[in-house]
C-alpha cells in the first residue's frame, strides 16, 4: 500500500513541479489575457469533470479495501483468534503473544485511560494496519498474518509523556 | 504640513495599523515557533537531547502557536484588503487583537511553565488526565477559548460589515452571480477576497461552536460538575473546530493571494460564476474532510467515514480549478514582475497542491490504515501551511511593507525567496519520505533506522532559517514607513 502511494505521490509531484516550471518560465514573456483567459476556462471545463471521474472511480475502487471488521471479515472470512488487547498509559496487555500464521485473527481493542492507536509493524518496520483504542470503546480489528515473525506494536495515538515508550510485540508463527 | 485626512481615511490608517500589527505579530510567532520545530528535527535527528517532558512541551507549543500565529497574521491581511468597502471597526480589531494575545500568553505559560502537553489538539481525555499540573490545563485551555473568541469577533464583524454593505448574506455570497440574475437593488458585487471573508466567517461562526461544544464539557470536569463524557463525541467536536480552523486559515491566506498577485501581473481574478460557485461550495464541503480523522476509531458510524473520505476528495477540487489554475493564468505571459510576494505565491501554489494531493491519498480510508499518524500527516499539513496558509500570508505582508518596485524586488530579496522555497520543499519532501517508512508522529525519540530522514530534513531547515533571518531584516527596516503610509491599494477584481 505504501509503495502505491508513494509512487503515486511521486509522479504528481513531478508533473506538477514541472508544469509550475513551464508556468514560471513564461511568466516574464508578453501574452495578451485575452487569449490566456480562454484557455484557462477550457482548462475548468475539462478539467473539472475529467478530475471528478478519476476521483470518483478511485472512491468506489477503495470501497473494496475498507479496514472495517465487517469488510475484512467479508474479505478474509471470519476470524479464528481472538486477542484482547488494552492500552493504558504507558503499557499494551495482550491476552496472548503468539499468533498462528495464515489465520483471521480478532484483536479487540480498548483503552483504560486516555485514546491510543494501535499500530501493528512487520518485522521489517512497515505499519500494516492499525485502529483506535478508545476508553468506553471496544473495536475489533481484523487481519491475517501470512508472514512470520516478531512484530511490534506502537501507539499511534498521543498520549503524553511515555507515547512513544509504550510498545509491545507479538509474535506470528 | 500633515495632509488633512477625511473621517474615511482616518478608519481606514487605523485598520491598516492594526492589520500591520497583526501581521507583523503572526510573523514573530512564526519565526520563533519555526525555531522550535527546528529543535524538534535535531531531536528526531538524534543531535539534539531535550527529553521527552521539554519535548511534548514544545510539539504542543509549535502546534498551537503556528496555528494562532498564521491565522492571526492572515486575518490582519485580509482585514485590510476588505475595509475599505466592507468597513471594520478599529476598536474591535483592537479589542479582537488584546483578546488573542492574552490567550496566546496564557498557551506560552501553561506549555512552558505549566508543563501542559497534550498536543495542540488536546484529545480528550488527555487534558484531564496527563501528568502535568491543572492549573496548566485550565491556563491552556481558556487561552484557547480566548484565541477563538477573538477569532469569532472577527467573524462577526465581517459577517455585520458584509451584510450592511451587500444588503442582503445572498449579496455578500455573490449569488446573484452564482445564479445569474441582477443584484438587489444598487447594491455592489463582493470581491473575490469579500467572499472568501464572508465564507471563512461563516463557517468560522460554525467551528468556534464546535469548539465551545468541546471545551465547556472538560470545564465542567474540571470543576467536578460531571465525571466524563463520550471520547468519541469529543473527537468529532474537537476535529470539527481544529480541522476546520486550520482550513479555514488557508482559505483566509488564499483571499491574500487574489490581493497580491495581480499587482505583479497586471491582471486581476473577476468575480466570475466559477469564482462564486467555488466558494459557495467551499461553504459546505470545508465542514466535511474533519472526519478523516476519525477513520479508525471503528466505533464511529461507516456512513460518516464515507462522508469524510468523499468531503477529502471534494474540497480542493473548486479551490485547484479555481485559485490555482487562475493564478497559472494570471502569471502565464504577464511580463511579470519578479519578487519576493510572486516567489513566495508560486511556491505557495506548489506546496499547497502537493500537500492537497497527500491529503486525498491519506484521506482515501484504506490507504490511511496504514498511514494514519505517521510522519506523512505532518508532511501533508506543513505543506499547505508553510507553502500555502503562510507563504500566501507572508507574500501579502512583503507587499505590504515594499509594494511593487520596492526592497522585495531586490536581487537579495528574490533569491532569500527562492531559498525559502528549496528550504520548505527539501523539509516537507523529508516528512514525506518517513512517513512512507512508517515513523510514528509526535514521538520524542526516533530509532537509529528513522534518523536519516531527519538528518537530511535539518540543513534545509537551517535554509528557511537562513532566508527568514534576511527577509526579517529587510521587514523591520521597513516598517516605520509602512506604518506612516496608508496600505497599497488591493488590486480591483470586480
Amino acid at each position: 500500500m505504501q509503495s502505491g502511494a508513494a509512487m503515486l505521490f511521486l509522479l504528481v509531484t513531478v508533473l506538477w513541479t514541472a508544469v509550475l516550471w513551464w508556468v514560471a518560465a513564461r511568466a516574464g514573456a508578453a501574452a495578451p489575457y485575452e487569449r490566456v483567459s480562454p484557455v484557462i476556462g477550457r482548462i475548468r471545463r475539462l478539467g473539472t469533470p475529467a478530475v471528478v471521474v478519476v476521483l470518483g472511480i478511485a472512491f468506489v475502487v477503495s470501497l473494496a479495501f475498507l479496514p472495517y471488521a465487517s469488510s475484512r471479515a467479508a474479505r478474509l472470512g471470519e476470524p479464528t483468534v481472538h486477542v484482547e488487547v488494552t492500552g493504558r498509559m504507558w503499557a499494551w496487555e495482550l491476552s496472548q503473544t503468539r499468533i498462528p500464521r495464515g489465520q483471521v485473527v480478532e484483536f479487540r481493542v480498548t483503552a483504560a485511560d486516555v485514546n491510543h492507536g494501535f499500530g501493528v509493524f512487520s518485522p521489517d518496520g512497515r505499519l500494516v494496519t492499525q485502529v483506535q483504542a478508545m476508553p468506553g470503546y471496544t473495536n475489533r480489528l481484523l487481519y491475517r498474518f501470512d508472514e512470520p515473525g516478531v512484530y511490534t506494536i506502537r501507539c499511534l495515538e498521543f498520549c503524553a509523556t511515555g507515547h512513544h515508550l509504550m510498545q509491545a510485540q507479538f509474535t506470528v508463527e | 504640513m500633515a495632509p488633512v485626512r477625511t473621517n474615511g481615511e482616518q478608519l481606514q490608517r487605523s485598520v491598516d495599523q492594526a492589520a500591520l500589527v497583526y501581521l507583523l505579530t503572526g510573523f514573530a510567532v512564526f519565526l520563533l515557533m519555526g525555531l522550535l520545530g527546528l529543535a524538534m528535527r535535531l531531536q528526531h535527528a538524534g543531535w539534539l537531547d531535550l527529553g521527552p517532558r521539554w519535548f511534548y512541551r514544545i510539539m504542543t507549543l509549535h502546534g498551537a502557536g503556528m496555528v494562532a500565529g498564521v491565522l492571526l497574521a492572515s486575518l490582519g491581511g485580509v482585514s485590510a484588503v476588505i475595509a475599505p468597502r466592507i468597513g471594520l471597526s478599529p476598536r474591535l480589531l483592537w479589542s479582537a487583537y488584546v483578546v488573542y494575545f492574552l490567550g496566546s500568553g496564557l498557551v506560552v505559560l501553561a506549555t512552558l511553565v505549566g508543563g501542559f502537553a497534550a498536543g495542540w489538539t488536546t484529545t480528550y481525555p488527555l487534558p484531564v488526565r496527563g501528568d502535568w499540573p491543572v492549573s496548566a490545563t485550565w491556563g491552556f485551555l481558556f487561552g484557547y477559548t480566548l484565541v477563538a473568541v477573538a477569532f469569532l469577533l472577527w467573524c462577526l464583524a465581517v459577517l455585520l460589515g458584509a451584510r450592511r454593505r451587500f444588503g442582503s448574506l445572498a449579496n455578500a455570497l455573490a449569488w446573484p452571480v452564482l445564479f445569474r440574475r441582477p443584484a438587489s437593488g444598487e447594491r455592489p458585487l463582493p470581491t473575490g477576497p469579500e467572499l472568501i471573508a464572508t465564507v471563512v466567517a461563516l463557517d468560522g461562526v460554525i467551528a468556534v461552536l464546535a469548539g465551545v461544544v468541546y471545551l465547556v464539557p472538560i470545564f465542567a470536569q474540571l470543576l467536578g460538575l460531571v465525571s466524563g463524557f463520550d471520547v468519541l463525541f469529543a473527537k468529532n467536536m474537537l476535529f470539527l473546530f481544529g480541522h476546520t480552523l486550520v482550513n479555514l486559515n488557508i482559505y483566509v491566506a488564499v483571499a491574500l493571494v487574489y490581493a497580491t498577485l495581480g499587482a505583479y501581473t497586471g491582471r486581476s481574478f473577476k468575480m466570475s460564476f466559477p469564482v462564486a460557485l467555488a466558494f459557495n461550495l467551499v461553504i459546505v464541503l470545508v465542514l466535511l474532510p474533519y472526519f478523516h480523522h476519525l477513520y479508525q476509531d471503528f466505533a464511529q458510524p461507516l456512513p460518516l467515514h464515507l462522508l469524510g473520505q468523499f468531503g477529502s476528495y471534494a474540497v480542493g477540487v473548486p479551490a485547484f480549478f479555481v485559485t490555482i489554475i487562475g493564478s497559472l493564468g494570471l502569471l502565464y505571459g504577464s511580463q511579470v514582475r519578479w519578487s519576493a510576494p510572486v516567489i513566495f505565491v508560486l511556491a505557495g501554489l506548489w506546496g499547497w497542491t502537493i500537500g492537497g494531493v497527500a491529503a486525498v491519498i491519506d484521506g482515501t480510508i484504506a490507504v490511511n490504515n496504514v498511514m494514519h499518524n505517521t510522519l506523512w500527516v505532518p508532511a501533508h499539513f506543513h505543506s499547505y501551511y508553510l507553502f500555502g496558509a503562510a507563504g500566501f500570508t507572508w507574500a501579502y505582508l512583503f507587499h505590504r511593507l515594499s509594494g511593487v518596485e520596492g526592497w522585495a524586488r531586490s536581487v537579495a530579496a528574490r533569491r532569500l525567496a527562492w531559498l525559502y522555497a528549496i528550504g520548505a520543499g527539501g523539509f516537507v519532501l523529508a516528512f514525506f519520505f518517513s512517513g512512507l517508512q512508517s515513523v510514528p508522529r509526535r514521538y520524542a525519540v526516533h530509532l537509529a533506522e528513522w534518523q536519516g530522514l531527519a538528518q537530511i530534513a535539518v540543513p534545509f531547515v537551517l535554509l528557511l532559517v537562513v532566508a527568514f533571518a534576511g527577509l526579517l531584516l529587510m521587514v523591520v527596516r521597513s516598517v516605520p514607513a509602512a506604518w506612516r503610509l496608508p496600505a497599497i491599494e488591493p488590486a480591483a477584481d470586480d
